[in-house]
């Protein structure tokens, strides 16, 4: 009945963007958050290799928070 | 003349409801952003009118649901519209006056459905239509929200645990400047939207538009402006219920609800339902709080919340219908609509005139 009546697809689907979206780009930016935070320690700590490597994590996850914010104005915008 | 009369009641009336509910669900956009010092209130309130005011512009889908999927444009005359536009009205300034954040969408749905009920009878209702794209996404969205929101907190914990609280606290709060942003433009892309689908619908109740037309333009921009300025007034008791009263949250909390709304509301508006952003972001701030520790949401005032989400759609449908009934004893000219909207007014200064000599909790110099 209640399958009918929602259109099942489009809720299951809704769903599941949501879920990988909300919870993809908090772990993203989070990883970021750590890695300028390693980046700092490790930079303080006079451990340049460890440092870039750092930096390049928080540096790659930035850019697929800003890639999942772009991603989230095409969606809006093709519709 | 008299039918052109009501149809420019109607579009201003349901300009005033896009204003409301630009200023009932400011809330929802920047509440997070103010608690956890993300931003200035007056900053946050700028850049969320602004984005809601871009957000209008950027999809129809939503509009076209509540014009066409949930009651029969058939049957509408522009006076049930009105009506129904009079019950969201009175909804929306009720859960203000309380601090409630319930939902406008529902509140402007439950007034349309109400009148076209008193008016044409439940023929006038596409029943599959409400339940599957309201009523069921209604149930479903604050949930989703709840649980993206608890498990994305939960892993953010995880990762950033073991880091000093300085550079975390900064770090989600420049996230939330962004996730604030997101969370705007997707506020003004699925509620702007629905005053455009009501308009419309009027507008095809009074012959000026054909049954499948999409919004004009300027219902577009009319809609836009109403939604923004009204996001600019800022309703500041249902923001302080959102930001303080629900969990006390910290930066982290703030990005993941914000994260979590934005995702919802985004996915929701990509496939058509005209989903309560109020639910979502409520939601998802719970969901936060609960994550960290059950005992950390307040549920006395979420159980408020609750129940005033309960009641939004059968209230402002009473509301709808009682109006409509009122209406039809002055007969089916402007006379009716005419003495109802002077009778709306006076309530509305009254309320706002009450609620300022008892003093806002908090204001935008104070924060």
């Amino acid at each position: 009945m209640i399958a009918t009546l929602v259109e099942g697809k489009d809720l299951w689907q809704t769903v599941v963007a949501s879920v990988v979206a909300g919870i993809g780009v908090t772990f993203a930016f989070s990883v970021a958050i750590w890695g300028a935070g390693q980046f700092i320690e490790l930079s303080r700590n006079d451990r340049p290799l460890g440092a870039a490597v750092a930096a390049i994590v928080a540096s790659f996850a930035l850019t697929c928070v800003a890639a999942a914010v772009i991603g989230g104005i095409v969606v809006m915008t093709h519709k | 003349m008299s039918s052109d009369l009501i149809l420019v009641i109607v579009v201003a009336t349901a300009l005033a409801f896009d204003f409301t509910n630009g200023f009932h669900d400011t809330a929802n956009v920047v509440a997070t952003s103010i608690s956890t010092g993300a931003a200035r209130p007056s900053v946050a309130i700028g850049f969320a009118a602004a984005l809601n005011f871009v957000g209008a512009f950027i999809s129809i889908s939503v509009a076209a649901t509540v014009a066409k999927d949930v009651v029969d444009a058939e049957v509408i005359t522009p006076t049930i519209v009105f009506a129904g536009l009079i019950g969201a009205i009175a909804w929306n300034l009720v859960t203000w006056y309380f601090g409630l954040p319930s939902s406008s969408s529902h509140a402007l749905i439950g007034g349309v459905v109400g009148s076209a009920v008193a008016a044409v009878g439940f023929d006038a209702v596409i029943s599959e239509g409400l339940i599957g794209k309201v009523l069921i996404p209604a149930v479903v969205a604050p949930i989703l929200a709840f649980l993206v929101a608890g498990i994305a907190i939960g892993i953010a914990y995880r990762v950033v645990g073991h880091q000093r609280p300085g550079i975390v606290t900064r770090g989600y709060r420049y996230g939330q400047v962004v996730s604030g942003g997101l969370l705007a433009l997707a506020h003004g892309t699925n509620d702007a939207q629905k005053t455009m689908g009501v308009i419309t619908l009027a507008l095809i109740a009074g012959g000026k538009l054909g049954a499948e037309a999409d919004p004009p333009t300027w219902v577009i921009f009319a809609s836009a402006t109403a939604i923004a300025l009204g996001t600019y007034s800022g309703g500041w008791r249902i923001i302080k219920t959102t930001g303080t009263k629900i969990i006390k949250m910290d930066a982290a909390q703030g990005f993941s609800a914000q994260g979590a709304g934005a995702a919802v509301i985004l996915a929701s508006t990509h496939f058509g339902f005209p989903l309560s952003t109020t639910h979502v972001i409520n939601g998802g701030v719970m969901g936060s709080g609960a994550a960290k520790r059950l005992s950390a949401v307040r549920w006395g005032v979420a159980g408020n919340i609750f129940v005033a989400w309960l009641l939004t759609l059968p209230a402002a449908a009473s509301i709808g219908a009682l109006t409509y009934g009122f209406t039809r004893i002055f007969g089916t000219g402007a006379l009716g609509p005419v003495l109802v909207t002077l009778m709306a007014l006076s309530l509305v200064a009254a309320a706002f005139a009450r609620r300022a000599r008892e003093g806002a909790p908090v204001t935008a110099a104070g924060g």
